[in-house]
């Protein structure tokens, strides 16, 4: 056992963490005991998501059954493993992220995931690579499809709070192995909020769609579900026929230094093009930045189409800069970053990567490589009705 | 030693994980083909996946639902295809509880969910 090289040693903490980790501090290791006014205006938050829930019940009455298909329980979820070469210090990152999905009824949804990640390293002295397994519980939540329009959700959830934490995290679907430097920013420890949000989405008008969230989070400080108090949003636009997307989130800070972070996000799929363009712009008081993505899909090569239809190019350049306050989960100072890689789909869920990124900054340049190979898998927890 | 040994545990993951995979796509394999396609390839100009119809059906219902399915193709790549590949369809069932799941996620209309749901599961 003890030339095992993959050997898990509790006692060895990690030199270094690798830029997509999400385990990171926040701004709640100082938490004071919330002011009379603080009390107030949680309360009325509280007050305005309970008369939210009050109403959208009462529409209940006026809405279609959505599906004609029983659904039935999921553990779905990806696998991968990471190899990353950050300034040519090796990491090995295994990762198993579960994700339980349990329709009840017509209206309601438990789902949940968890992350088991560990960010293995060269130890000096020691032989092979160490770290430790780290668990987390990302979102455990219960949702509610009140109506056509809104669904109530109470529990753990994702902060909705710009576009890559809820929507291109997972592993399988993000397009570069890294996160965005700026992701920590409106997110909250873990990425994730403890309390209620309602959310949804609608057609506005014939030629565009809306979505929204408004949620509140309350502060938890229990080992792996910890959690900031704050409040905020996010709207988007949605116009179907550019395959345009842009919106905007707020959040407002109800402890520390009740500070304000909002940010801008726009996605863009030229109908005419295999071409996926992503940018986002975050702002708190802890720092600033932005990312912009362009991930082409090679399928307009007229020879070989069976290999480069499944083969994607993709570049991401983005900036952080600092801001008054320091958290441990942002950049210490300012940085540049520009990524490129390349991804080859074997076939649906299974997928190959690889990406060079040169990140700049005033404590030194120094080059990131990364190697990926992630899956996605589906289990049905039941009879899944085929024939 | 230890390294040939880290590397064939990566080859014997790599190796299960493609197994694994080949296994679930090969019920899938027609589905698959025509899905693999990338978004924008078959945007509106798109052909719908040939197939028989029943004799019994009337010309009716058979434009019918070759609208649908067109709008529900139409409707999976514009909302889905913002964050996915396109998938080989799954099951009905698995199906139903993973556009529930995206209709929380996602945030889609109420009238997407329906029509991608439709196509999904044709």
């Amino acid at each position: 056992m003890g030339n095992y090289p993959f050997k898990l040693d509790m006692q060895v903490a990690l030199a270094k963490p690798i830029p997509r980790k999400r385990m990171q501090l926040w701004r709640g290791d100082f938490c004071p005991l919330p002011s009379e006014n603080q009390w107030i205006y949680t309360r009325r938050i509280a007050l305005a998501l309970v008369l939210t829930v009050f109403f959208a019940i009462q529409t209940k009455a006026q809405t279609q059954p959505e599906e004609e298909v029983k659904p039935v329980p999921l553990l779905t979820g990806s696998g991968g493993f990471i190899t990353t070469f950050d300034g040519g210090d090796p990491h090995l990152g295994p990762i198993v992220t579960p994700l339980l999905l349990v329709p009840i009824g017509r209206r309601w949804v438990f789902e949940s995931r968890a992350t088991f990640e560990s960010d293995m390293v060269q130890v000096p002295g020691q032989s092979g690579f160490h770290g430790t397994v780290e668990k987390e519980v990302e979102y455990a939540q219960l949702d509610f499809i009140a109506n056509p329009y809104m669904t109530v959700t109470v529990g753990r959830f994702l902060t909705p709070f710009g576009i890559y934490n809820e929507r291109l995290y997972p592993i399988w679907i993000r397009n570069l192995a890294s996160d965005p430097l700026i992701l920590p920013i409106g997110l909250g420890p873990s990425n994730a909020s403890t309390g209620a949000m309602v959310r949804g989405g609608f057609k506005a008008n014939p030629k565009f769609n809306i979505n929204y969230t408004a949620y509140f989070s309350a502060l938890s400080t229990v080992s792996h579900l910890d959690s900031d108090r704050f409040a905020g949003g996010r709207l988007g636009i949605f116009v179907p026929a550019a395959r345009l997307e842009i919106g905007g989130s707020f959040q407002h800070g109800l402890q520390n230094e009740r500070s304000n972070a909002f940010g801008f996000h726009a996605i863009w799929q030229p109908p005419a093009l295999p071409l996926d363009l992503r940018t986002e712009y975050a702002r708190s008081i802890s720092g600033s930045g932005y990312w912009a993505e362009a991930a082409y899909r090679l399928s307009q090569v007229p020879y070989l189409q069976n290999e480069f239809r499944r083969t994607q190019i993709v570049a991401r350049m983005q900036q952080y800069f600092v801001g008054a306050n320091t958290s441990d989960a942002l950049p210490s100072v300012n940085t540049k970053l520009f990524e490129v890689g390349l991804n080859y789909y074997f076939m649906d869920g299974l997928k190959a990567s690889s990406n060079y990124g040169r990140e700049f900054s005033t404590e030194g340049n120094k080059n990131i490589w990364t190697l990926s190979l992630t899956y996605r898998f589906v289990v049905p927890l039941g009879h899944s009705g085929s024939e | 030693m230890r390294r040939n040994y880290i590397l064939f545990c990566l080859l014997g993951v790599a190796a299960g994980l493609t197994f694994s995979a080949i296994a679930q796509e090969r019920p899938n394999s027609t589905g698959a083909q025509s899905a693999a396609v990338p978004a924008a390839q078959g945007n509106a100009t798109s052909q719908p996946a040939t197939h028989t119809v029943a004799p019994a059906k009337t010309t009716l219902q058979t434009a019918e639902e070759r609208a649908q399915r067109l709008e529900g193709e139409k409707r999976f790549r514009t909302n889905c295809g913002r964050c996915h590949q396109a998938p080989h369809k799954f099951p009905p069932r698995v199906m139903a509880a993973a556009i529930r799941h995206m209709r929380v996620r996602a945030m889609i209309t109420d009238e997407d969910m329906r029509l991608i749901l439709r196509y999904m599961t044709q």
